[in-house]
């Protein structure tokens, strides 16, 4: 038996490459630290310290990845965590999702009374927690970041605190979000007994000597608990119930944040973990059949039931949480075809870019006209916008039209690639169900439509409000890259085969 | 050294039936003290395996200082009985949830009885542990090299759970001055 070797100097120091590999997580979290430091001084009127800093540093994080995208991958920490092209693509969505909710969140507060501080220190940490799920290659350095990024945005849907819906909210995702965090801690455990190691490179190696003679029972359970915990956090319809209330009781800005930041993490470290448990690898014959009918049914349901709820919303937050839940059943669908067709997963990596950008930008549209308590968003209210807020009607409809999947927008181009790899996979029932599901859908997305260019307003005019120069910024930013995605794919399809491939 | 499956069962019997108190228990201090019961039997499983510094670190943090933070809590909320009712509506969900559990205990029995292929073992069997200087020394060597990156990210999560927690209760004080303010 060889010996045990404790401490490998390799390891005590970091190489000039792997600083550099490090430097977003680094920037956001000095950020974050400067700016719990600043809140904590109150020096000057005191939000500005906090949002400033949380701007700069997350840009320079996005930078930073940006720049790290042309480098080839760096292993880090004895192979614990990697950056490579696909975490720091999904770095650029975590931290421009993040930059846009606070971006959209700064005249929210203000009209909340819950102007603080620590708000963006909380999305700051989430969205770092995001950023090492994308990257974790090590089961328990993914649960921790899981944690982070869970941990602080329990407290952000919490964060409007005299409001009973917000209070119970937070307390509903805390204790059902623990729950799944256990059952995948569970999964983890019994993943390391039957392989001996919590890598992800372990368990592939593992899965790869023992493909002659098919997997143990522990590990195929194991299996099952860790994908069940991601399967609950992706929200996909068994394990739905949590969500419209989680949906509904946040505030908008971070309902926003949640659809796409926090999605979007869970399905990158889902596939690296969806991949090490041999699906899509071809090394387990069993499991690849075993986990390709349960995502199956799973998919059809999330997409049928999702839009089906939808349909009968009148509220615009309730309608997009709900349309959040059959979007994830679409990006199923790509993981379903992922490893039979062409492009393997890079469909998968699109279809949550352009999500992301499409519905912050509509949320951030929501905040901006949210009344106090979050009022003031259902759909009469929304009559006549065209004529009160032209430009903003003008942005929604475009973010509608692309939810719903029309040309040329980034819902568009997204939906026909992935669902073009389905073909290729030879799921057509799939294909075809997902798009009548997706033509349920362009009747409740084309109906918020129906009402601002086709209805008088009502009576009772709301105040006109003032859209806040950083939210204008925000919307046009994301209009400007519907568009662009929409009318030219070619550049994001290609940036996402190449995050695909380096996984 | 190999375990006695007799001390083995009593330590896991016991867990899992104080397991079952803590949350049948109505009175919450008597969950907190089945708690306290379920830690020390997992302090004795973890002694069976020859982990003694896991065991003395789970007896001193987790039944010393969580469990006190616990029952401080308990105390200053004041809650002497569970302040919800048990209806009877609830009935069918409780069926449900026995039927589930049971579920669960059967296939997770079949697993381990009909995993014929050997658990793999992993790197840290008693005999290395031996080699390598022993529990402590090993447990401090590796936390600051092979696994510093899990060990750091510990801390920043407990920085964000600080942060979080000085936001909810902060904001109570500041909203109890202003209504005095009134």
């Amino acid at each position: 038996m060889e010996a045990l070797k404790t401490i490998r100097p390799e390891l005590l120091t970091l190489a000039p490459d792997q600083l550099r590999a490090l430097s977003p997580y680094l920037f956001v979290f000095a950020g974050t630290l400067l700016a719990i430091l600043f809140s904590a001084a109150r020096v000057v009127k005191s939000r500005w310290p906090a949002f400033l800093i949380f701007i700069v540093s997350s840009i320079i994080g996005t930078v930073a990845a940006l720049v790290l995208l042309r480098e080839p991958p760096t292993l880090l920490f004895n192979g614990m965590m990697s950056s490579d092209a696909y975490a720091n693509s999904f770095c650029v969505i975590f931290l421009v999702s993040a930059i846009v909710t606070a971006a959209s969140s700064l005249k929210y507060l203000d009209n909340e009374e819950l102007q603080q501080p620590e708000y963006y220190v909380l999305i700051l940490f989430s969205a770092l927690g995001m950023m090492l799920m994308a990257s974790a290659l090590d089961l328990i350095v993914m649960f921790i970041a899981f944690e982070l990024m869970s941990l602080a945005v329990y407290m952000l849907v919490g964060f409007r605190r005299n409001d009973r819906r917000s209070n119970e909210a937070a307390m509903k995702y805390f204790i059902l979000g623990s729950a799944a965090s256990a059952v995948l801690l569970y999964g983890v455990a019994l993943l390391y007994g039957a392989t001996g190691s919590t890598s992800i490179r372990g368990i592939f190696a593992y899965l790869q000597a023992a493909s002659g003679q098919g997997v143990t029972p522990v590990f195929a359970i194991g299996a099952w608990f860790a994908v069940l915990g991601f399967l609950f956090k992706i929200a996909v319809v068994p394990f739905h119930m949590w969500m419209p209330d989680v949906y509904e009781g946040a505030p908008v800005p971070v309902t926003g944040f949640m659809t796409t930041g926090l999605k979007a993490a869970a399905f990158a470290a889902f596939l690296r973990v969806f991949i090490a448990t041999g699906y899509g690898s071809g090394v387990s014959a069993v499991i690849q059949n075993h986990i390709h009918d349960i995502l199956w049914v799973s998919a059809v349901l999330t997409m049928v039931i999702g839009n089906v709820i939808a349909l009968t919303q009148t509220n615009l937050k309730r309608m997009l949480a709900y349309s959040s839940i059959a979007h994830s059943g679409y990006i199923l669908v790509g993981m379903i075809a992922g490893p039979l067709s062409e492009q393997g997963y890079a469909p998968v990596f699109m279809y949550l870019t352009a999500y992301a950008v499409m519905n912050l930008g509509a949320f951030v549209i929501l905040t901006s006209l949210a009344a106090r308590n979050d009022g003031g968003l259902n759909l009469h209210d929304f009559s006549g916008l065209s004529r009160r807020h032209p430009w903003l009607a003008f942005s929604l409809a475009i973010f509608m039209f692309s939810l719903a999947g029309i040309p040329p927008t980034a819902g568009f181009s997204a939906k026909y690639v992935l669902f073009y790899s389905a073909i290729q996979a030879n799921e057509i029932p799939l294909v075809v169900i997902s798009v009548l599901c997706s033509l349920i859908s362009v009747y409740y997305y084309l109906r918020v439509l129906v009402y601002m260019y086709m209805r008088d307003t009502p009576d009772e005019v709301p105040v006109r409000r003032r859209v806040s120069v950083w939210s204008a910024a925000a919307i046009a930013a994301m209009v400007i890259l519907t568009l662009q995605i929409g009318v030219l794919p070619a550049r994001i399809v290609a940036a996402a085969k190449k995050a695909v491939t380096s996984l | 050294m190999n375990i006695s499956p007799g001390f083995f069962y009593v330590f896991a019997g016991t867990s899992i039936l104080f397991s079952l108190l803590v949350i049948l228990n109505r009175s919450a201090i008597a969950s907190a003290f089945s708690l306290l019961v379920v830690f020390f039997s997992f302090a004795g499983i973890y002694a069976l395996l020859d982990a003694h510094l896991v065991a003395a670190l789970q007896v001193l943090i987790y039944a010393g200082a969580i469990l006190v933070l616990f029952i401080f809590v308990i105390m200053l909320l004041n809650v002497e009985q569970a302040s919800f009712d048990y209806k009877r509506g609830r009935i069918l969900t409780g069926v449900f949830a026995a039927f589930g559990a049971f579920g669960m205990v059967f296939l997770l029995g079949r697993v381990f009885r009909s995993g014929s292929a050997p658990l793999q073992p992993g790197p840290f069997s008693p005999e290395n542990i031996q080699a390598a200087g022993g529990n402590t020394r090993v447990l401090s060597e590796l936390l600051f090299s092979e696994y510093v990156l899990p060990f750091e990210l510990t801390s920043v999560l407990l920085l964000a759970a600080i942060i979080g927690s000085v936001v909810l209760a902060k904001r109570g004080v500041i909203e109890k001055k202003s209504k005095e303010a009134k």
